[in-house]
């Protein structure tokens, strides 16, 4: 092993050492009864829940219904935000309309739309998708105006020089000056999403992850509740690896 | 005071000519007013000046990034443009970046980038073509952006002071490749310096530029012969009476 492959698997090593620290000291805990095993269950009985689960097939179908409700609402929230976001970077009586409105929304938090969306949408996945999409909207509005905004001049400039047209100047300058942006502002709202379709489900659904979790601490069966916030973690590390997979294959100048 | 010493070759068609030029900004301020200026063909022309003169805004209205309130400019040809700092397109490789121009008009991908790497290894940077900007040093990636602006095959080059950020050494070597460019292409180029040993290594004829608003003071020929070796121009007999010249009209005027 070279040097380099050395000095990263030092890193994992490091990086691991806490968390497997961390879960010795719970089983250990847990299995010498030092904290009461009805609220914290040990991770080897959490996770042999969890696998009882998947066997049973009901921990993947809630994992399925939560992820499709993230990706409509994500779509649906990002794809216009981007759009009327670098509108709002080049034209400026668009950003001048829309800033007011879209800096007060938002600050809102997003989960205390939820009884308003459920009077407007009535439960239903229309109404989580709809918030799961306007928790988007705004992150990836802002991301994508300033990204629009902060494209370097210079390029413009040079790419007005060279005769591109307004088209080719947006094409060749404005949307890859605005990339970066766009994709770390698309990661922080995945947060968000996340967060919301579990509130969400907290409140207002029958079935997804979060209603898993929310019926499991209602009946008290403390290990199915650590199995669901085991998948939505799982989940969580899953979306973020692939968005960030994304953006390497999106922006290759920025990492190689 | 404006002195024009016309070349001996005058006989052509001037490649720009620039009348009475005036350009303002947005906030009032006047950054050239009443600028003269006539360029013949295939010349090297170096426009000197202190910074905040409006040389940068002069090469930016010749490209047609800015617009002039008044007078006139001319430009006999297509025109290309290496702008002040950094410029090359992170997100395009040093072969994407020096075919930009070319992509812009619709020239065929193949030729585009046979025609991108032919100047990038005139300029040296053969086996370098597939890096990103971040990847080349400084002097490199100054000269994917000359590069960029030869690609075009523009009859004019307006170039804004493409060696300011660089090292002494490194600025000698730009220079070196670039006036052996320009031997071979022979473009006409317009110069934009605040150096006089730059403006002298460089150029056959000077023009200096008062303090804002800008207009020419003088032009002055640089009487030293082509093809000119940059790195031992100091040595040239009258080079230090040349740069005395130009040192003065620089400083008496501000």
């Amino acid at each position: 092993m070279n040097r380099r492959g050395l000095r990263f698997a030092g890193s994992v090593l490091l990086g691991l050492a806490l968390p497997v620290a961390i879960l010795v000291l719970w089983e250990t805990a847990a299995n010498r009864d030092w904290v009461n095993t009805l609220f914290y269950p040990a991770p080897s009985a959490v996770l042999e829940r969890s696998w009882d689960q998947l066997r049973d097939g009901g921990l993947l179908r809630d994992a399925q219904v939560t992820s499709k409700r993230l990706a409509l609402g994500f779509v649906f929230g990002a794809t216009p935000a981007m759009f009327v976001g670098l509108a709002a970077g080049l034209i400026r009586p668009i950003r001048t309309a829309l800033y007011p409105l879209a800096t007060a929304l938002y600050v809102v938090p997003r989960i205390a739309m939820l009884p308003l969306v459920l009077i407007a949408l009535s439960i239903g996945d229309p109404a989580r998708v709809f918030m799961v999409a306007f928790s988007v909207f705004f992150i990836v509005f802002f991301s994508s105006l300033a990204g629009a905004e902060q494209v370097d001049r210079t390029h413009l400039d040079v790419a007005r020089a060279f005769g591109a047209g307004r088209l080719r100047q947006i094409g060749t300058v404005l949307l890859p000056g605005a990339l970066p942006a766009l994709m770390s502002g698309l990661q922080v709202a995945m947060g968000f999403a996340l967060i919301v379709i579990i509130g969400t489900e907290f409140m207002a659904s029958n079935d997804g992850l979060g209603a898993r979790i929310w019926h499991s601490y209602q009946i008290f069966d403390f290990p199915s509740m650590y199995a669901g916030i085991m998948a939505v973690t799982v989940l969580g590390v899953l979306i973020n690896g692939a968005l960030l997979a994304i953006t390497r294959v999106l922006i290759p100048w920025r990492h190689v | 005071m404006t002195i024009l010493d016309r070349p001996a070759a005058a006989a052509t068609r001037p490649a720009v000519v620039i009348e009475q030029l005036a350009v303002r900004y947005g906030d009032g301020l006047t950054a050239i007013e009443g600028l003269d200026l006539e360029v013949a063909p295939g010349e090297f022309h170096a426009i000197l000046g202190p910074s905040g003169c409006g040389k940068s805004t002069l090469i930016k209205t010749l490209a047609g990034i800015l617009r002039p309130v008044a007078g006139s400019a001319w430009l006999g040809g297509a025109s290309s443009y290496v702008p002040q700092g950094a410029s090359c397109f992170p997100w395009l490789t040093a072969e994407e970046n020096a075919a930009y121009g070319l992509k812009v008009q619709r020239v065929p991908k193949a030729e585009c980038r046979q025609r991108a790497r032919a100047i990038l290894s005139e300029l040296g940077l053969a086996g370098s073509e597939r890096r990103y900007p971040h990847q080349l040093s400084e002097g490199m990636r100054q000269r994917v952006a000359i590069a960029r602006a030869f690609a075009v095959d523009a009859q004019v080059l307006l170039m804004d002071e493409p060696a300011s950020s660089l090292d002494f050494q490194t600025k000698l070597n730009l220079h070196a490749s670039l006036l052996a460019l320009w031997e071979r292409r022979r473009p006409t180029v317009l110069y934009v310096t605040h150096d006089i040993d730059e403006a002298l290594a460089l150029a056959d004829r000077v023009t200096v530029l008062s303090p804002r608003p800008g207009r020419a003071l003088a032009t002055v020929d640089v009487p030293f012969g082509r093809p000119r070796d940059s790195r031992v121009v100091r040595n040239f007999p009258g080079y230090g009476a040349l740069f005395t010249r130009l040192l003065e009209l620089i400083e008496v005027n501000q």
